[in-house]
């Protein structure tokens, strides 16, 4: 069975083949929102984005989970990744909320954010945002609730950032963004399948930069996935070991429709 | 050297494609069944005046589309479970029925997306797509759809569906809640 339902922002389609499965996984992925959510004033995420210039504030093992990775990304991306400098942006365009107890960002980078066992700490007042790397986390924390569950295979697409599991390969198509037409078809067995695309010429999560229209990632999990499709489109120097160290694979399509793996000399569209 | 863990379509095989793709996930009884098990479903259609349009509208701050809201009230032995409704709302791109059930007090119990309807290309500025879907009804539509896609590309806001459950609550709050 399949089902959709809002979530995150975007809508997540869980195919399982039982009901409690399903459940698991959707369970799972109201919790990260619960916990992640920029809109949310009651998420850990308001909180450490109102809370944590001030005093330690204490996360979960999920969010702390998620600040660790993106600690990673921003280290090994050289500051190309970056929650602080994103939550910054989102916030100035409007695309999240300052919510009543939360102050303007006085800090514009990643330098500000400490991480002391599960305890956050903010050199100065700064709003993260996690969209860009949460959503893929919720799909692997699904896809563990589900398996927990005894799923033997299921999908999760949370919005294009996707993990397909079982015996059998899941076959995916990877559109256009311009016009949500299929270009691309690829089979995924175990892995996770992000993409990540400018619509309408902005996206909160995508440093500037006109070199592809959509970006690919193939990866063993949808956190890495979502946070490497950031990574490649802003191609910093050292992308192809960062993807190689990950286990993970890229292509993109370019602004002239030309698809390309990155790494790797142009293929005839 | 070509890769091989993924295949560039052919072109013609894009435009033989369907111009739009369509998911059903669930037909209305099957809803109702999930997220209200075991209860029975009576009919309580809501027809609006323009005047009552226009002030859920105004509350909500979110466009009404459809002149009759399917409600249903949900029974469970002899007291009220709640309520089911079910709504559509149409994107920039896409065109969406969905469910939602509220308890007896009017909290949210559960949100479904019944079916989805995603266009390609050139029919999105197409005012014809639009049209196609009126005098719709929801979850009317047959399981033609074969072959189900699983789609990546750009993220797809849900911001329509959460416009429309907030027109939802506000209609129940004007029309319902004191039945």
């Amino acid at each position: 069975m399949r089902r959709s339902r809002p979530l995150l922002g975007t809508y997540v389609e869980i195919t399982a083949d039982n009901s409690g499965i399903v459940e698991a996984g959707f369970a799972a992925v109201e919790r990260i929102q619960a916990l992640m959510s920029a809109h949310d004033p009651k998420s850990e995420l308001s909180r450490m984005n109102c809370l944590a210039h001030r005093q330690d504030v204490e996360v979960s093992a999920e969010t702390f989970a998620v600040l660790e990775r993106a600690t990673h990304w921003w280290r090994s991306s050289g500051g190309v990744f970056d929650v602080v400098a994103a939550g910054e942006r989102s916030l100035a365009e409007a695309r999240i909320p300052r919510h009543s107890a939360q102050p303007r960002p006085a800090e514009r980078d990643f330098r500000t954010v400490t991480l002391d066992g599960r305890k956050v700490q903010l050199a100065g007042p700064a709003c993260l945002d996690l969209g860009g790397i949460a959503k893929g986390y919720a799909v692997d924390e699904a896809v563990r609730a589900m398996r927990r569950c005894g799923a033997d295979r299921g999908l999760v697409n949370a919005g294009g950032d996707l993990y397909g599991f079982g015996a059998e390969p899941w076959s995916i198509v990877v559109v256009d963004p311009r016009t949500r037409r299929p270009v691309v078809d690829v089979l995924l067995h175990d892995e996770a399948l992000a993409t990540s695309a400018c619509i309408d010429g902005s996206s909160a999560h995508l440093p500037a930069g006109a070199d592809w229209l959509s970006v690919t990632v193939r990866a063993p999990n949808a956190c890495d996935a979502d946070a490497l499709t950031k990574i490649v489109w802003a191609a910093p120097a050292n992308v192809e070991e960062l993807l190689r160290g990950a286990g993970a694979h890229a292509f993109g399509i370019r602004p002239d429709g030309r698809i390309e793996e990155v790494g790797r000399p142009a293929l005839a569209a | 050297m070509a890769a091989s863990w993924f295949r560039i379509l052919p072109a013609a095989a894009v435009v033989a494609a369907a111009p739009a793709t369509a998911t059903v996930y669930l037909s209305i009884p099957e809803a109702q069944a999930a997220l209200f098990p075991g209860a029975r479903f009576l009919e309580h259609p809501l027809t609006l005046s323009d005047a009552q349009r226009k002030a859920i509208s105004r509350a909500a701050g979110a466009p009404a589309y459809d002149k009759v809201e399917r409600v249903w009230e949900v029974r469970s032995g002899d007291r009220r479970a709640g309520w089911f409704m079910v709504d559509r709302v149409i994107g920039k791109h896409e065109f969406i029925t969905y469910a939602l059930a509220l308890g007896p007090d009017g909290t949210v119990r559960g949100i479904e997306i019944l079916e989805y309807r995603e266009t390609y290309g050139g029919e999105i500025r197409n005012p014809n797509w639009r049209r196609q879907f009126v005098g719709k009804k929801p979850g009317s539509a047959l399981r033609l759809d074969g072959d189900i896609r699983n789609i990546s590309g750009a993220t797809l806001s849900s911001r329509h569906v959460t416009d429309g459950v907030r027109r939802l609550l506000v209609t129940y709050q004007m029309l319902l809640a004191n039945i």
